[in-house]
């Protein structure tokens, strides 16, 4: 089956065409500054075939088509008909308390997708004009929602209810519900095949370590816990946003500085997090060289980063009653042999034992970077979120097809 | 949790649509004239939504000062966390300066913000008429003047419409709408979808000298100067009893100083003279102050004193 997944943003649309029979990606890319000035559309086709176009694009459906068009063309493309679209894959931001895996996008559906907006304000919008756009272009194609929440919608409610008035849960559906669900799904399946061991017998810390950051405790296959909560701001360190954080600071510095509500959310978001702390940049291999360089507060940037990180490792190990496997992914966790060294220090008391040989000359590849003799195996995978994505759409196309009932699958 | 497949009929459709912007409505390029504190105002908002937009001053001179000040107003928003330097480079990338009205030639949108005179703004808008595509929507800032009348200085009266920011622009999510007596419920509409484009929650006000919020806040300034002439407070006595005991976020003399006094008093002279109630006349003080050239933060004086960079500093005496 060829998939259509698709990653719908404030102004940007990330898609990838995958062949789910064959696990292979056929073309992938994205358009940006979408009702802007200069939009772009970068594509690349499997064979390494790349090409950016420019112009005015401007929404999401509009963004849509030039993407088919990109797909369907003689020179750069890989299709001859939109009609060998079997289905599209979405990325869906917040499922809220009502989706615990992905679902064929039906009236219904699409209204409870809605109805989660106010849960993600900044996100569900985005993903919804995706979704409505290709009901306009590619209208009978099956199409699949697929929750970032949804992967850690198991998590038992005392991991998941905050520690305030629960009538406030109950008004407002304010808990835990963390996100990357999809990576950390794929993630966890993926270390658990290398390993060569069933997953229902794996307790495992999954580190997905990107622009944003989060750590989910993976027992026997299901999330039983994760760092982000009601929103992606809490738990680790990120780029820009502060993580864990005492809620009484930010009463505290709103009276100080005289700022409002947006104004705290911008500190929070954009002005925290390593650059927050480091002054120098978000982005953590500038953070490294300039650490390197001896910059002192670039230095302590990164060591709050891995203390937390490792903090929250120990925090899951106690929580699951032990521990597998360490696996890191995302940009940082694929790429940042610094982060998983010091990640990993002293953790000799759990059983962990890093390969440092072996962890240095690991970025951007599957490796098992522990040693043979350590206990808790320590894990690079890249994530993989079009693919599951692609796999979860077509097993409910393909049910849906057979008439059967479509209950929820796959991330959950 | 099991759900029927199902399949989406046109009235499905429909409904969902309602959060899809329809593709002509898009607004890319929007021209503000006047480069003061609303219109920088103005056209950062717009920036920061990700449309271009060119300010046009009448000078150079203007324009640069205009210029500078927005780039420190930017700083300024940079130092009180609201914003990022990616923020400020893409919002002043996104902004064009001139000298020229003759450039807007192809702007379908244009927002007049220059200074609060009928006779101004008819004239300029009068010229615009005659630059602009016919279809171009002129939307005027005017706080207290008549749509209607400045309308008439077009041949395309439907097609002029206020719209009212108040200061600061990016912050406040308010903007009335302000409809003259022939503007169309089509340029209404359009000018409603360029409020919710900006963020900013539109209230409809009928044509009417001083709108809602106009006519409510001078009529209370001039009552807190009337309570300073007559003694009954001092100015920093009077902020401080608005500010505790109303919640409000700067007091009614310090709110007057940002606004300038000269226009407080424009506006309050214009209230007057359309509505003849004595309520509305200006306070002596007032115009005692604007006869000095002590119009408050832009010339460092009012009735508080600020220092180069518009903080204040003390009292005035």
């Amino acid at each position: 089956m060829k998939v259509l997944v698709l990653n719908c943003g404030s102004s940007s649309v990330k898609y990838q065409l995958i062949d789910t029979d064959e696990r292979r990606s056929l073309a992938t890319g994205s358009v940006s500054r979408i009702g802007m000035t200069g939009a772009v559309l970068s594509h690349r086709r499997y064979d390494g075939d790349e090409v950016k176009l420019s112009g005015e694009i401007l929404d999401h459906q509009v963004a849509i088509e030039y993407v088919l068009s990109i797909l369907l063309s003689k020179n750069h493309g890989v299709l001859k008909d939109r009609s060998e679209i079997d289905a599209v894959g979405h990325r869906v931001v917040h499922g809220g308390e009502k989706f615990t895996g992905s679902v064929l996008i039906t009236a219904d559906v699409l209204k409870m997708i809605r109805e989660c907006i106010d849960l993600a304000p900044l996100h569900n919008p985005h993903n919804l004009r995706g979704i409505n756009a290709c009901l306009n272009l590619l209208p009978g194609t099956p199409q699949v929602a697929v929750f970032d929440t949804a992967f850690h919608s198991k998590m038992p409610p005392y991991a998941y209810i905050y520690g305030i008035p629960y009538v406030l849960y109950k008004r407002y559906s304010i808990r835990r519900y963390g996100f990357h669900g999809t990576s950390h799904f794929y993630v966890s399946r993926r270390a658990a095949e290398i390993l060569g061991k069933p997953i229902e017998e794996l307790k495992m810390t999954t580190c997905h370590l990107g622009n944003g950051c989060s750590i989910a405790a993976v027992d026997g296959g299901v999330s039983v816990d994760t760092s982000m909560g009601f929103t992606p701001l809490e738990g680790l360190l990120m780029g820009t946003r502060c993580g864990d954080l005492d809620p009484a600071v930010i009463l505290h510095i709103m009276g100080r500085e005289e700022i409002g509500l947006g104004e705290a959310n911008t500190l929070l978001n954009k002005h925290s997090g390593l650059l927050g702390i480091s002054g120098v940049s978000s982005d953590m291999r500038d953070v490294e060289a300039e650490a390197e360089a001896g910059n002192r507060r670039a230095q302590l940037a990164l060591d709050v980063f891995t203390y937390r990180l490792k903090k929250y490792i120990g925090a899951y190990a106690a929580a699951m009653g032990g521990l597998n496997a360490i696996v890191f992914t995302g940009g940082i966790g694929e790429n940042s042999a610094i982060v998983r060294s010091k990640t990993c220090q002293n953790l000799g008391f759990l059983g962990v034992e890093i390969d440092e040989d072996m962890n240095a000359r690991t970025a951007k590849q599957e490796a098992v970077i522990s040693t043979d003799t350590s206990k808790v195996k320590v894990l690079v995978v890249p994530t993989n979120e079009e693919l599951v994505i692609a796999l979860d759409t077509a097993e409910i196309v393909e049910k849906a097809k057979k008439g059967e009932v479509t209950a929820p699958v796959g991330t959950s | 949790m099991a759900k029927e497949s199902g399949t989406l009929d046109l009235q499905d459709l429909e409904e969902i649509r309602g959060l899809e912007r329809e593709a002509e409505d898009v607004i890319t390029d929007v021209a503000v004239v006047g480069g003061g504190t609303m219109g920088r105002g103005i056209a950062q908002t717009i920036a920061g939504k990700g449309i271009n937009v060119i300010i046009v001053e009448k000078d150079e001179d203007n324009l640069k000062r205009s210029k500078g000040m927005l780039e420190e107003e930017l700083d300024y928003e940079i130092e009180r966390w609201a914003l990022t330097e990616s923020d400020k480079r893409a919002i002043l990338a996104r902004i064009q300066w001139s000298t020229d009205l003759e450039e807007l030639d192809d702007y379908r949108w244009v927002i007049e913000a220059i200074t609060e005179s009928l006779q101004a703004k008819q004239e300029l808008f009068k010229h615009l008429d005659e630059i602009c595509p016919p279809e171009a929507i002129f939307i005027t800032n005017t706080s207290t003047l008549s749509i209607t009348e400045i309308a008439a200085a077009t041949r395309r009266e439907d097609r002029v419409i206020g719209m009212h920011f108040i200061n600061p622009v990016p912050k406040v999510p308010l903007v009335e709408i302000v409809r003259g007596l022939k503007t169309s419920d089509e340029t209404y509409e359009k000018a409603r979808k360029l409020a919710e484009r900006l963020g900013k929650t539109a209230v409809e006000v009928y044509e009417y000298p001083g709108y809602v919020t106009t006519r409510i806040i001078v009529t209370m300034l001039n009552e807190a100067m009337h309570i300073l002439m007559e003694g009954v407070a001092s100015a920093d006595g009077i902020d401080t009893a608005m500010k505790l005991g109303f919640n409000f976020p700067v007091g009614p003399l310090t709110l007057a100083d940002q606004m300038g006094l000269d226009e407080v008093m424009a506006w309050m002279e214009t209230l007057f003279r359309e509505l003849g109630e004595l309520k509305y006349r200006p306070c002596p003080l007032l115009r005692k102050l604007v006869r000095a050239g002590h119009l408050g933060k832009k010339t460092g004086r009012g009735f508080f004193i600020y220092d180069e960079s518009g903080r204040k500093i003390g009292v005035a005496q």
